[in-house]
């Protein structure tokens, strides 16, 4: 007696079948996953066992003073950024903040920022200054408050953990896009002349030292001069604020990485005419703030970020 | 014959794809947040469907293989225009790796296309068979 199959209707015999080919692509699929995490040192038992060398958070553009219906309370913001960090569960080996620390660089507003900053839990707070920070004295207040131990118009660099960092200040001398100035330049190439090529370096500035969207100002004009000087070292790593949103670019040995803000969101770059502030609708702000850290481990090349949204 | 050739050229594509992300994943790219994940899921998925896919997995595999080529073009092409999760990168950038994946990938979704336009046409003829 022989039936009739439908040769659209799956037997169960080849259910059977699909089901072992399917186990076996996802089994194989992770198998491949660990195989390779494995090999970068980044699987989740080696990240269990080894203690970063170096941890550090970044916040950027809290932008104190601030006024509007992007962000009725900057300063609460700011507050609730600095709750987040110190409840990270461990204590960072520093803090950066990229920039805009205010919003119109009144003496106030540098003396709230100054006061927020000092709660936070960590032993060093770095500053870059940006461009709200210098905007009727060319970064005189910024360097009165912030300068202590800095050269020139505010750069400064400093080792940590076998780290090289070099902090620089791209918002003085500006036209439409960031600038750095000969003299800047000159210490960028002689603060890394002694190091070895294996050395990783960290940059901070405030303007992104990559072309963003160089029509809105997201660019620095003379940045490839200075990222020629690191061209030799294996691992440089650029962290930059300014833009108010996460974003990141890979550059043969540079890692771009543009931080979020802890004030109010801007448009993505050519969404508009202009780099205005955005009003989101109740309950997303702080969905587009946040804060980043950063933790390097000696032997692996780069760095690794987490991002967090104040939530 | 021509069926076990299309497979070894889905397969080669897809160890060549999965072998360009995996080796920027260790170079840095497996720091970049979202983007570097994505690197790993791809070149790990790319390898088990190049094996599953060499030793006569069924036609699905094959359609699966053609979608993660495709959709790793148009990551690629939002990373290159709009910007994938926050990351950009410009043109070839970083060189050969760029080329060298959408190259092989382009030749796994148009392998896996004529697989798939040849499996209907099977069918069709089988059809009008019966």
């Amino acid at each position: 007696m022989t039936e009739d199959r439908d040769p659209s209707i799956m037997t169960r015999r080849q259910l059977i079948r699909h089901s072992a080919w399917f186990g076996a692509a996802v089994g194989l699929a992770v198998v491949g996953g660990e195989v390779i995490s494995h090999i970068a040192g980044t699987g989740t038992g080696t990240a269990a066992e080894t203690r970063p060398t170096l941890r550090f958070a970044q916040v950027s553009d809290s932008h104190i003073g601030f006024t509007g219906p992007a962000n009725p309370d900057v300063t609460a913001s700011f507050g609730h950024a600095i709750d987040q960090l110190n409840g990270l569960g461990y204590t960072p080996d520093f803090v950066i903040h990229t920039g805009d620390l205010t919003h119109l660089a009144t003496p106030e507003q540098f003396d709230q920022v100054k006061q927020q900053l000092n709660g936070l839990h960590t032993p060093h707070v770095f500053t870059v200054p940006g461009e709200h920070d210098s905007v009727d004295d060319a970064g005189q207040k910024y360097r009165k408050v912030f300068g202590a131990g800095t050269r020139g118009a505010g750069w400064y660099s400093f080792d940590v953990a076998g780290v090289h960092v070099i902090a620089l200040v791209n918002t003085l001398n500006l036209t439409k896009l960031g600038h750095l100035g000969q003299d800047q330049l000159d210490f960028v190439k002689k603060d890394v002349t002694s190091l070895s090529n294996d050395t990783p370096i960290i940059v901070f500035s405030h303007i992104p030292l990559f072309a963003m969207y160089p029509d809105w100002g997201w660019g620095t004009d003379d940045s490839m001069q200075a990222l020629s000087y690191l061209r030799r070292f294996s691992s440089v790593t650029c962290l930059n604020g300014h833009v108010h949103q996460v974003f990141s670019k890979t550059e043969g040995n540079v890692t771009f990485f543009s931080a979020t803000t802890t004030a109010y969101p801007l448009p993505h770059p050519g969404d508009g005419p202009a780099p205005k502030p955005l009003t989101l609708p109740a309950g997303k702000l702080h969905d587009a703030l946040g804060v980043r850290e950063v933790s390097y481990t000696k032997g692996q090349q780069a760095l690794a970020l987490k991002e967090s949204t104040l939530s | 014959m021509k069926a076990l050739a299309l497979r070894v050229v889905i397969a080669a594509g897809l160890v060549i794809g999965g072998a360009s992300h995996a080796y920027l994943y260790l170079h840095g790219y497996g720091q970049v947040p979202t983007i570097g994940p994505a690197f790993l899921i791809q070149a790990s998925v790319s390898f088990a469907a190049a094996l599953l896919i060499l030793a006569g997995g069924p036609d699905w595999l094959i359609w699966g293989a053609g979608a993660l080529a495709l959709g790793s073009l148009g990551a690629f092409a939002m990373s290159r225009t709009i910007g994938l999760a926050g990351f950009v990168e410009r043109g070839w950038q970083p060189a050969p790796h760029a080329l060298v994946s959408v190259v092989a990938e382009a030749v796994t979704a148009l392998a896996c296309g004529a697989w798939v336009l040849g499996a209907a046409r099977a069918r069709g003829r089988s059809a009008r068979r019966r």
